[in-house]
């Protein structure tokens, strides 16, 4: 009785996947190349961060990670890679906005201006790279000639030229000024499409009411598009712990996370030690976007509350 | 900060336009940098120490000139042509069945479908590149166009899927049941009906593949690493950024960048609307 319940119920299953399939092939090709390399991509890094024959190292075994956490270019990486997000997120954040109250307005010729604020993002990460590359150049980029005092009115800050790329805080700075540069119509959209969603009377009835400007941004702008601004620090933390381009053009030895992949991978050929490290990338995003998702999901009933 | 529409004070208007100036030089201000230099002759770069002038003492096209008579640019130039025009085919191969079924039909675990999809892009191209690659190797598509394009497809079919599924979503239902209803069957009814009116979204989805792997660098740079005759303009661009001149690093940046300037204004709408959904980074 059993028995045949089991074939009847499996014999259901096939005529409703046939049918499924049957209905749905063209999404197939697609769904498989997709899935393929996603199933691709877990078990290559798995096996590969869990193993290292050629130093007898068995799977499953996560003697690469301990070896990881007691090199110390895998701990500077990690701690350049956390403060990289820090500093840059808040950065992108502040100049989304900043860029997104000044669009909000409508003024003649806004349409162009929006479309001016979104070349950067037309311009490949590579280039913008190499501009910061030219322009940050030592002893004669054209930053260091204006902080020289080079170019009246510009007042004179330094006395003698700026190695950028020869320090970790300065090469890893501009490192993050390229990548803000280049995310900041990103940022700016996502704000733009938060504030356009408040009802424009709200700013005109608390300005009658007698509320200055830092309080109607404090008390109505900033609650009110803490989901666009929740959106944009989740996205841009992703992106800043993803950062590859900028660091590996400009910042050279000081590396982040996925620049020390590139050097374990391509200089010392370690396809363990580089699949360890993204594994451990990954790990990061999934944390901090985590904590993330917990603060600002608290901020926002915090000030539902209110 | 008060309503769209609200007459400003003078005071707050002036404040206001200084910032909306200063931010217009924020954004142009590099853009002209790097055209500056790649029209500058080398004594407008190499100063001896005086300031490097804001504009060229002596404005020349001669790095222009030199680029495109140079065959390694030319190589370099038409390998990053094949690449994106390959990705762009293949992408659509598959792209344009699936959005297809996923913007016309509500399908048992549409939803999950379309997040396994979208998670394909969430994953670090930094830390899925070390896999492929090993991967690849295996299979002998290590340092071969065949590689890069499949990489690059599996970066750009996620786009394809999610601007397809809008283009043929907005296509009213009328007309497919219209169709069918006169004895048009399913292929004749996508091929002469749904394909043609969803040609605009689709070419949005063609440009913008074709832009991301024009500029695409981390799997190119893996998949190309140390096969130079195969490299990518991204590719090259880096490979010379210590021994060019100034000047011609910029032409090169500025040839790279074109392209990607003039089709991203023409799909700008659909990028926008990525963005606020989410989905482009």
């Amino acid at each position: 009785m059993n028995s045949q319940r089991n074939n009847h119920f499996l014999s259901e299953t096939l005529v409703s996947t046939g049918v499924w399939i049957r209905k749905t092939w063209p999404l197939l090709p697609a769904t498989f190349y997709l899935i393929g390399f996603l199933i691709i991509v877990f078990l290559y890094l798995a096996t590969l961060s869990l193993s290292n024959p050629s130093a007898g190292i068995n799977f499953p075994s996560l003697k690469v990670f301990s070896e990881l956490a007691h090199d110390q270019a895998f701990v500077d990486a990690l701690v350049n890679s956390l403060l990289f997000t820090i500093a840059g997120t808040p950065l992108e954040l502040l100049t989304g906005l900043v860029f997104a109250l000044m669009l909000y307005r409508n003024f003649f010729m806004r349409g162009i201006v929006r479309s001016i604020f979104l070349i950067p993002l037309a311009i490949p990460a590579i280039v913008t790279a190499m501009l910061i590359y030219i322009l940050f150049d030592f002893p004669g980029g054209h930053v260091n000639h204006i902080l020289s005092g080079s170019y009246p009115p510009f007042p004179q800050i330094i006395s003698e030229p700026l190695n950028w790329r020869g320090s970790g805080l300065f090469a890893l700075s501009i490192s993050m000024l390229g990548k803000v540069w280049r995310d900041l119509p990103i940022t700016m959209l996502i704000l733009l499409s938060g504030l356009n969603t408040i009802d424009p009377e709200l700013f005109d009835a608390a300005k009658t009411m007698g509320a200055t400007m830092r309080v109607r941004i404090a008390k109505i702008v900033i609650p009110l598009i803490l989901p666009s601004i929740s959106a944009v620090v989740l996205l841009r933390s992703v992106e800043m712990w993803k950062e590859f381009i900028f660091p590996f053009v400009l910042a050279g030895r000081y590396r982040l996370l996925g620049t020390l992949i590139d050097f374990y991978y391509n200089n010392v050929g370690n396809s363990h030690k580089a699949a360890a490290v993204a594994m451990v990338l990954v790990g990061c995003i999934l944390l901090s976007s985590f904590i993330l998702f917990i603060l600002m999901d608290l901020l926002q009933k915090v000030t539902n509350r209110r | 900060m008060q309503g769209k529409n609200m007459p400003m004070a003078t005071g707050k208007k002036i404040i206001w336009l200084t910032g909306v100036f200063l931010a217009l030089l924020i954004v142009l201000g590099p853009v002209y940098m790097l055209v500056k230099y790649s029209v500058s002759d080398l004594s407008s770069i190499n100063t001896g120490g005086e300031p490097i002038p804001l504009w060229p003492y002596h404005p020349t096209l001669r790095m222009y000139e030199f680029l495109f008579t140079d065959s390694q640019f030319y190589r370099v130039f038409m390998n990053s042509v094949i690449v994106s025009l390959f990705t762009v085919l293949l992408s659509l191969l598959l792209g344009v069945p699936a959005a297809y079924i996923l913007g016309r039909y509500q399908i048992p675990g549409r939803k999950l479908l379309l997040l396994a999809i979208i998670s394909v892009r969430m994953f670090p191209d930094i830390a899925s590149v070390i896999p492929i690659v090993e991967f690849f190797i295996k299979l002998g598509l290590h340092q071969t166009y065949t590689g890069v394009v499949l990489a690059h497809t599996l970066l750009a079919l996620p786009y394809v899927i999610f601007i397809g599924i809008g283009a043929f979503e907005s296509i009213p239902h009328e007309l497919e049941q219209q169709a069918w209803v006169m004895g048009a069957g399913k292929f004749q009814t996508f091929f002469k009906i749904l394909f043609p009116l969803a040609i605009p979204g689709l070419a949005a989805a063609a440009i913008y593949t074709f832009l991301l792997s024009w500029d695409e660098f981390i799997f190119s740079y893996f998949l190309m690493f140390g096969r130079q005759e195969i490299f990518t303009l991204t590719l090259y661009l880096n490979g010379i950024k210590y021994a060019e001149p100034q000047n011609l690093l910029a032409a090169i940046s500025v040839c790279l960048s074109v392209p990607v300037i003039v089709f991203s204004m023409m799909v700008q709408r659909y990028m926008v609307a990525g963005i606020s959904t989410g989905s482009v980074k």
